[in-house]
Parts: structure tokens; sequence; C-alpha cells
């Protein structure tokens, strides 16, 4: 249907340019020649500006002392110029047993609730663009990034502030779809298992996102 | 409009199909219609008046020329990502162009193409920011992330919403601040801020006794900040707010925090 829209359009346009060429008339000296047809001049808001990510992101984090779980979660960036980005992220998991809990058998550490670990973060990222040849025809467009974040972490019943460390891997599908690998800790101090100490969660991610 | 009539008129609707002239007026009144918004939407050209503008296969720097736009040709642009502009020429040879090359062409009215560029110069131009800080609140770390509009050169008017996580409590505030930018053609401007909002703070469970349960209260801000015009599109913010929170018992609890973050705008 497009297609016909855009041919019907495409004739349309082109009957427009053959009636202005004829309208024209022969050119006198001295004459001022006032145009007929006035065409819009060139309207920002009529660029596609596409420098928002949106997406879905699934994974598997391992939430320090209390197992790995699936991960899922949004992912949303702005990219300001090429090589630096904005990036948002907030990821639900629900943490297993630590070992202690499995070997005893004794009672839980945390109840079912407490147990419902999730994050938000807002990154700051770098890019390292390239592209990837996967055969000498297929190339598509890619990029290598760092990020270095901080948000909060809501798990164990209280949030915590956390800071995020990341690396990914951006394969750009089309102009506006692109797949994420991602390899990101999340740190914050926690006192759940007795003395405070500083964990290292780490997360491995795949999310497909959509420029808009 | 046409959807409503083939709604609420089956019966006219048929009739049209019956008479092919009506049916015909009515297909070319949605091809007008179609037409005319493509019209608006589509087909943004313009000619390359230099000797030559680059054509990446990618929107940054670093890929590769694949191919050029020669002096006189009509490109018409297709979309926009950061500072790149994805091209197609009248060959339907399609790459992306760096702002400052389609800044080298010029409309079909003849005037050069300028467009929005992020640069100091078009800085006052710009509608809204938004931004994320991280800084101490009390000492304890905080996060905010923020949204201004940008009413007038001086004034602007700011929303935003704090986490800030100790460990003994934690605090969520949000204010709505009333900005004034008093040189705001320096590209290092100090402003200052009066601001009304909510705080609600919370102690850790770890610590929670009896009677110590979640307050919230109103809060009040008074703030002093620079912002710095890093490069194009960002800026760098460090913001002093003094906070007062108007709690229920005998004093109020006065509150200060640092701020630093960055900020882009539109």
């Amino acid at each position: 249907m497009e297609v016909r829209f855009r041919s019907l359009f495409l004739v349309v346009l082109a009957l427009l340019n053959s009636s202005s060429l004829m309208a024209q008339e022969p050119v006198k000296a001295g004459t001022l020649i006032e145009p007929k047809v006035t065409r819009q001049d060139i309207n920002e808001a009529n660029i596609d500006s596409e420098n928002f990510e949106l997406g879905l992101l699934v994974g598997v984090i391992s939430i320090e002392d209390f197992s790995s779980s699936p991960l899922f979660g949004l992912r949303a960036a702005y990219h300001i110029n090429e090589d630096f980005f904005i990036e948002a992220t907030y990821g639900q998991a629900e943490a297993g047993e630590t070992s202690f809990e499995v070997l005893s058998g004794g009672a839980p550490f945390l109840t079912e609730e407490e147990r419902d670990y999730s994050f938000y973060n807002v990154s700051f990222g770098y890019n390292l663009n390239g592209e990837t040849f996967f055969t000498d025809n297929l190339v598509f467009n890619s990029a290598t990034y760092f990020t270095l974040g901080a948000g909060s972490t809501d798990f164990g019943g209280d949030e915590r502030f956390t800071v995020s460390l990341g690396a990914g891997y951006r394969l750009l599908l089309t102009d506006y779809m692109a797949l994420h690998f991602t390899l990101r800790d999340h740190l914050f101090n926690s006192e759940l298992i007795g003395e405070e100490k500083t964990t290292h969660n780490i997360e491995y991610g795949f999310s497909a996102t959509f420029f808009f | 409009m046409l959807c409503l009539r083939l709604k609420s008129g089956g019966h006219k609707v048929k009739m049209a199909f019956q008479n092919p002239f009506n049916f015909r007026c009515l297909l070319l009144v949605c091809m007008w219609l179609c037409t005319t918004s493509a019209l608006s939407e589509e087909l943004i050209q313009a000619k390359v008046v230099e000797p030559y503008i680059e054509m990446h296969s990618g929107p940054a720097g670093g890929y590769p020329v694949i191919h050029v736009a020669a002096k006189g040709e009509w490109i018409t642009v297709l979309k926009r990502r950061t500072s790149w502009f994805k091209i197609i020429t009248a060959d339907e040879i399609q790459g992306w162009v760096k702002q400052d090359d389609l800044h080298l062409t010029e409309s079909s009215q003849g005037q050069p193409v300028k467009l929005f560029d992020g640069s100091f110069a078009s800085f006052s131009e710009r509608d809204i920011e938004f931004g994320m800080l991280g800084g101490s609140f009390e000492g304890i770390p905080s996060l905010t992330i923020f949204a201004d509009w940008v009413a007038t050169d001086n004034i602007s008017a700011e929303v935003s919403v704090t986490q800030a996580l100790g460990d003994l409590s934690e605090s969520q505030y949000f204010l709505v601040k009333a900005q004034h930018t008093t040189f705001p053609e320096w590209r290092l401007s100090p402003y200052i801020s009066l601001g009304v909002g909510q705080i609600r703070t919370q102690p850790k469970a770890n610590l929670v006794q009896s009677g110590d349960e979640a307050r919230t209260s109103d809060l009040y801000a008074v703030g002093l900040g620079v912002r710095y015009y890093l490069a194009k599109n960002f800026l760098v913010k460090l913001e002093y707010n003094n906070l007062q929170a108007l709690t229920s018992r005998d004093e109020n609890e006065e509150i200060e925090e640092w701020k630093l973050g960055f900020a882009v705008y539109f």
C-alpha cells in the first residue's frame, strides 16, 4: 500500500514540476521574475531525529552471597553526540538462597518479599564506534562502549546507593534497531549477612532497543 | 472525518460504493490526505554548493567515506542522529554527513541550510534542559534527576527528584524551582534558585524501632549554582542548596547539599 502511495505521490510531484516548468515564460532583460510556486524552506522539525533509544533487557545477575537469578528490565538512552550517551536502566530479579541456607536447611535470612531485587541506575557512556564484518559482504555498524553510573538497589528491605561499572557491545542491525550485549558490575554496601562490606553484583545482559 | 462517516452511516458508504463516481471522489480525498501529509513530512532537499561533501558509512567521524556528493547535486535528508544526517543522493546512494557539511548546502529557495547545532551561539535558543546531579546530602550520597524549562534567557523553571541513601536512613524529595541566571551570555554563569517541595524520610529497615517510621514534610529550598557550557549540547552544573524541612517537631530541619552533574539541552 505504501509503495502505491509513494508512486502516486511521485506522479503528483512530477506533475507539479512539469506544470511549473510549462508555466515559465521566456526571460526578458530587466523583468523581475516572481516565483509562482513557493516551496517550503527546510524545516528542522521535519527531519526525523533519532537520538533516543528504548528497549527491553534480559539477563542473569549474580547477587553476591545470594546465587544467580534471571533478570528482566528496561533500558533507555539518549545520545548526546557520536561519542557520548546517557543511559538509564531499570531491572528486576529475585534473589536465591545463600549457600549457608542451602547447606544448613535452617531459617532463611530473608523473607520472600525481601528477596525481590530491583535496581535503577543512570550512567554516562563512551562509544568506541566501529564496524563488525560477519562475512565480506555482511557488515553492520557497531560500537563497544563503557559506562559509569550511579543509582539505587532495593534489596533485603532497604535501598542502597549503588555505583555501576559496565562495558557493552551494540550491534546496529538497521539504523534504528540495535542489539546490546552488556556486562555490568553493581557495587553497593551491604550488611545482610553480618559485617558491612562492598558487594559486587555482576550482570550479564542482552537487550534489543529501538532508536526514535 | 472519513472514518467517522464510515462508522456512522454504513448506508451512505454502500451508496458511495454503488455509485462509481462517488467512490472515486472518496478515493481521491483519501489520497489527497495521504499525499499532503507526505508532502509536509518527507522530502527535505538541499543542493550542494561547495565542491563536495563527504558521505560516511555511519553516523560518526571514524566511519569510512563511501561517496561524495558533488557541487550542484541535490540531496534528500532522511534522518538525524546527534549531529549526523543520513542523506540520499539523486543516484540513490545513502550515507551519513556531518552537520558542518550539511551547512555547505542550500535549500530550494537558495537559503543556506542552518540547523540547530548545539553550539554556544545556538545555546540561548534552547527550550528544555535535562540532566543528572550526584552529590552529598548532609554527608550521604544523593542522586538527582531534573528537567528545566527555559522560559526566557534569564528565567527557567525546574522540576527535580532526589534520592539520598545513607546507612541510617533514606530520603526522597521533589522540588519545583524557579531559577534566575544573571549573565546568560557567559559560558560560565552563576544562577540562584528558590523552590518548594516535599521530603520523605525513612529509617533503614534494620534500625526500625517502634514509633520511628517514615515521615513526610514540606520543604523549602534556596540554592546557588554555576553552569558551564562544556561542549556541544552539554553543560556541567555545580549546585549548593540550603533546604528547610518543616517538621512536626519543635525545630525545623536544616539540610545542606552539594551537587555536581551534567545537563543536555534541546
